[in-house]
């Protein structure tokens, strides 16, 4: 069972040195976790729901949330954005609460890659369907490589298609890559840390702060990168109107301070 | 989405379990756990768990949100529609009351003007009743000083008469007589 948890290098514990990862029930018993705080802060905050002012703490929370990621959608992808909301919303919940379950337990589901490539499939899988319904199977392609250039040089365009569809791929590769090492990498900094304390001293602890920063930046970052992705596939018809018109795009201005 | 969220979520343990790539352990040899059928199962939970958080969660955060962004826009719109109702009506109540100021005004300005005619009216008429009664007692007065002087007169003729029936019955000389004559109309005679 232990083997299973992942139990051996908590936050408390000394670090056991090698990460082996967690089994494949090892992950869905920390899915059910994350998932069983998710429902509980969710089902005490429904209790609310109906009245004209939220009272409860859960609720207040919750509606916190709901709007932040309401500006967030509305901020970056635009009006059509409220659509996405409950899709980054629930993206912004799994990964908080399981990045917030890595500081108390040996590990979660967000320090573990397999997961992390999941959710970011499913992120950049959503993206191109989205991207497809708006533009059509053919525009959303043909989207993939780049400007209309001359016959003459049709080899450029094929080599930016090629390069933009490894570019797909690889958003895949970088929005899991980066929540699995921040997050293992925020452990193994707490293990080693607590090497140095020895077996009594958690020095690992005063990282804390810093890790929970962490957890809500990592959130933030995936559900926003994926508003972003959102943003360029399906504004991608309302961009070249306004670059006709000599008109900036609405969300030009988020988008390059989203991304960075 | 649900059932396809199930079979992936089921199915990435049998991938976790029978499916062995030598790619994923040349991964794990470095230092990279990748497990394909944790991924697909990841998927699959999550394919699960947009529709059920959606229906049950969000979609009635959502319509409360809205429920009350919807209130209390009705809310501040009545409150604006009773602002520009009342703003209305300050500016009727306004008009209404300069419209009772001017006819106020009007009717007083009026009645001064009708006072003002009635007093000229009765000054003229006073006026006028004034002179009809200077002119009526100066017509009584020569009226009374004509007759005064016309009983004055008859009484002279009569007193005339008598002394000179006196005159005659006493016989005395024309001297004497004369005399009681000059005497009697010095006597009575009025100055004018």
């Amino acid at each position: 069972m232990g083997t299973t948890l992942g139990i051996g290098s908590s936050l408390w514990a000394a670090g056991g040195g090698e990460h082996h990862g967690l089994s494949w029930l090892g992950m869905m018993v920390y899915i059910a976790l994350v998932l069983g705080i998710v429902f509980f802060a969710l089902s005490r905050a429904k209790q609310d729901f109906g009245q004209r002012v939220f009272k409860g703490f859960w609720s207040q929370l919750l509606e916190q949330v709901y709007l932040f990621i309401e500006n967030l959608c509305v901020g970056i992808i635009g009006a059509h954005g409220r659509k996405y909301i409950p899709f980054i919303l629930t993206f912004w919940l799994v990964i908080f609460v399981s990045n917030v379950v890595a500081l108390f337990f040996p590990t979660s589901p967000t320090a573990d890659l397999s997961f992390n490539l999941g959710v970011a499939l499913i992120a950049i899988g959503y993206v191109q369907w989205e991207g497809m319904k708006a533009n059509g199977v053919l525009g959303h392609f043909k989207h993939f490589a780049g400007p209309k250039l001359p016959p003459a040089l049709l080899l450029i365009s094929f080599m930016i298609f090629i390069i933009e569809i490894i570019s797909e791929v690889m958003k895949n590769v970088s929005l899991s890559l980066r929540l699995f090492g921040n997050i293992e990498g925020g452990h193994q900094a707490v293990v080693a840390m607590n090497n140095l304390g020895g077996s009594f001293v958690p020095v690992g602890f005063l990282l804390m702060p810093i890790k929970i920063l962490t957890c809500i930046v990592q959130a933030l970052i995936f559900s926003l990168l994926t508003c972003v992705y959102l943003s360029l596939v399906t504004h991608h018809e309302d961009d070249h109107h306004h670059d006709e018109a000599g008109e900036p795009a609405g969300h030009s201005e988020a988008q390059p301070a989203a991304a960075h | 989405m649900f059932i396809i969220g199930l079979i992936l979520a089921v199915g990435g343990f049998w991938v976790s379990k029978e499916v062995k790539l030598s790619f994923l352990e040349t991964l794990a040899s470095q230092g990279i756990l990748l497990d394909f059928g944790k991924t697909i199962s990841a998927i699959g939970v999550f394919l699960i768990l947009f529709k059920v958080i959606d229906v049950f969660y969000f979609t009635p955060l959502r319509e409360s949100i809205q429920g009350r962004t919807t209130a209390l826009e009705a809310t501040f719109g009545e409150a604006e529609s009773l602002r520009s109702e009342m703003t209305q009506m300050k500016t009727e109540f306004e008009a209404r009351l300069a419209q009772t100021e001017a006819e106020a005004r009007e009717k007083i300005q009026a009645q001064i003007r009708e006072a003002q005619e009635m007093r000229t009216q009765l000054m003229a008429e006073a006026t006028q009743k004034a002179d009809q009664f200077l002119k009526r007692a100066q017509e009584d007065i020569a009226r009374d000083k004509e007759q005064a002087l016309t009983e004055i007169r008859q009484k002279v003729v009569t007193l005339s008469l008598q002394a000179t029936e006196k005159l005659l019955q006493d016989n005395v000389d024309n001297e004497r007589n004369r005399k009681l004559v000059d005497d009697f109309l010095a006597k009575v005679e009025v100055p004018r």
